[in-house]
């Protein structure tokens, strides 16, 4: 990416990854993402906020030296995983005289997975500031926004808020800022999903850090900058409330045409009932696609056959994920087929105890379902209904 | 006497059981951990528990 200018004297100087489709091997990112990093530049003093993924420390390193940066004095890291902080170690040797800014946390993760010296980096507290010169920043430890050690960083004098992961999208884009948010919403839902969900309300407390700050622009470190945070902030606002709405989300798997009967004609019968259904084939669904709109569903439905003695394994899979993300579903159930038997329901139910969702009956038949199965199957969209009433918000 | 949760990982300190893998025996109670024990499974800090309702 080429340098920008964000403000006077502050510039973004990292990389856009315009390829890349699968992030930590496991979720989709159809459009690719960036690794932001921002250099502030003081009177006094200069520091770069965060580094870029060790696939594009060529680019960052042209981006310095575009900059004519000869000297560094502060590398801020806000998050220690690697695809921010991982070309620390060569920019460690290119300016000898740069000093790592980072909290306890990130200081100890940076010795374990980077081998950063610790005479390299100055320990910051929450609340701290540094001078640069007519541009401070000021530290805000915002830990679980992610991993233990996430902090943000705010620039007081243009009311900058770095904060790296939190508010991020992965979206190649040309655009340093964001121009239409219908487009980026999409991605920035996809992102929160994936990678914030489990941690929404140590979210919700780096939010109200926000909140009280000044803050006119959010930079984070994925995807692009808003010049209007209300954008960002009213949709986390939404994702990261109680709030549930009328929607099923039904992840399945059929091997024979049993379950993927099941599910169409659950799926119809709960849309003639009002309610937004969102059936996913997990052998060709994207996962970001399904932790998206668990976001948002008051029931997840889990619809998968028995493969010898349990749940097919990509359902497994998939519950697993889910039960990791926990998304705020206040129900969930298991429907499917099996030949002969096995512990399926009881696997699936167990996987995705994390969600702390009430458990509906299951409705697990034998073979293909016949108008008994069926009725079972209508039983269950109208104890959905029901469940609902009351608890979900409608449009 | 009150299991506490993490509200990160999910993992219940159970006082019943203590945690072995950190050598605390079974009985104290939650309050009584040190202020800077952690979770033994995500390493989250005390205050991200809460009692298990």
């Amino acid at each position: 990416m080429a340098v920008r200018e964000i403000v006077p004297d502050v510039y973004s100087v990292g990389a856009v990854d315009w390829d890349l489709r699968l992030f930590d091997a496991l979720i989709g990112t159809p459009e690719g993402t960036s690794y932001n990093a921002f250099v502030v530049r003081g009177t006094e003093k200069t520091a770069l906020i965060d580094t870029v993924d060790p696939k594009f420390e060529e680019d960052i390193l042209k981006n310095l030296m575009k900059l004519g940066m000869s000297s560094l004095d502060y590398i801020v890291i806000n998050h220690a995983e690697q695809d921010h902080s991982g070309t620390l170690p060569l920019l460690l040797e290119m300016f000898p005289g740069a000093t790592v800014i980072a909290d306890e946390k990130c200081c100890d993760l940076l010795d374990r997975l980077l081998q950063v010296p610790p005479e390299r980096i100055q320990m910051v507290k929450d609340g701290d500031t540094l001078d640069l010169g007519g541009k401070t920043l000021e530290f805000l430890v915002a830990p679980w926004v992610h991993w233990p050690e996430t902090m943000l960083t705010f620039e007081k004098e243009d009311g900058i808020l770095f904060s790296c992961d939190l508010f991020g999208s992965h979206l190649a884009t040309s655009e340093l800022f964001v121009k239409d948010f219908a487009t980026v919403y999409h991605a920035a839902k996809r992102y929160y999903a994936e990678i914030m969900m489990p941690f929404r309300t140590s979210v919700k407390a780096a939010m109200q850090k926000a909140a009280e700050r000044n803050v006119a622009i959010i930079a984070p470190s994925h995807g692009p900058l808003y010049r209007d945070p209300s954008l960002i902030l009213d949709a986390y606002e939404d994702w990261t409330s109680d709030a549930v709405k009328n929607l099923v989300l039904i992840p399945y798997v059929s091997m024979h045409g049993s379950t993927a009967k099941m599910v169409s004609f659950f799926t119809d019968a709960l849309i003639e009932r009002g309610v937004e259904v969102r059936p996913y084939d997990l052998t060709r669904a994207d996962l970001g696609e399904v932790a998206m709109t668990s976001v948002d569903a008051a029931t997840i439905v889990f619809a998968a056959p028995t493969v010898l003695f349990g749940p097919h394994p990509t359902a497994v899979h998939v519950a697993y994920l889910l039960g990791a993300l926990k998304p705020k579903a206040k129900f969930v159930s298991v429907i499917g087929s099996f030949g002969w038997g096995g512990r399926t329901v009881q696997y699936l139910t167990d996987t995705l105890a994390p969600l702390k969702a009430e458990m509906i009956d299951p409705v697990y038949v034998r073979g293909y379902p016949g108008p008994e199965d069926l009725s079972a199957l209508v039983d269950l969209a109208d104890t959905i209904v029901k469940k609902h009433e009351g608890i979900v918000t409608k449009p | 006497m009150e299991k506490y949760q993490c509200m990160i990982c999910g993992h219940v300190y159970d006082p019943a059981k203590g945690e072995p893998k950190q050598k605390i025996e079974a009985g104290i109670a939650f309050a009584d951990l040190a202020d800077d024990w952690i979770c033994p499974v995500c390493g989250a800090a005390k205050t991200k528990f809460k009692p298990v309702a």
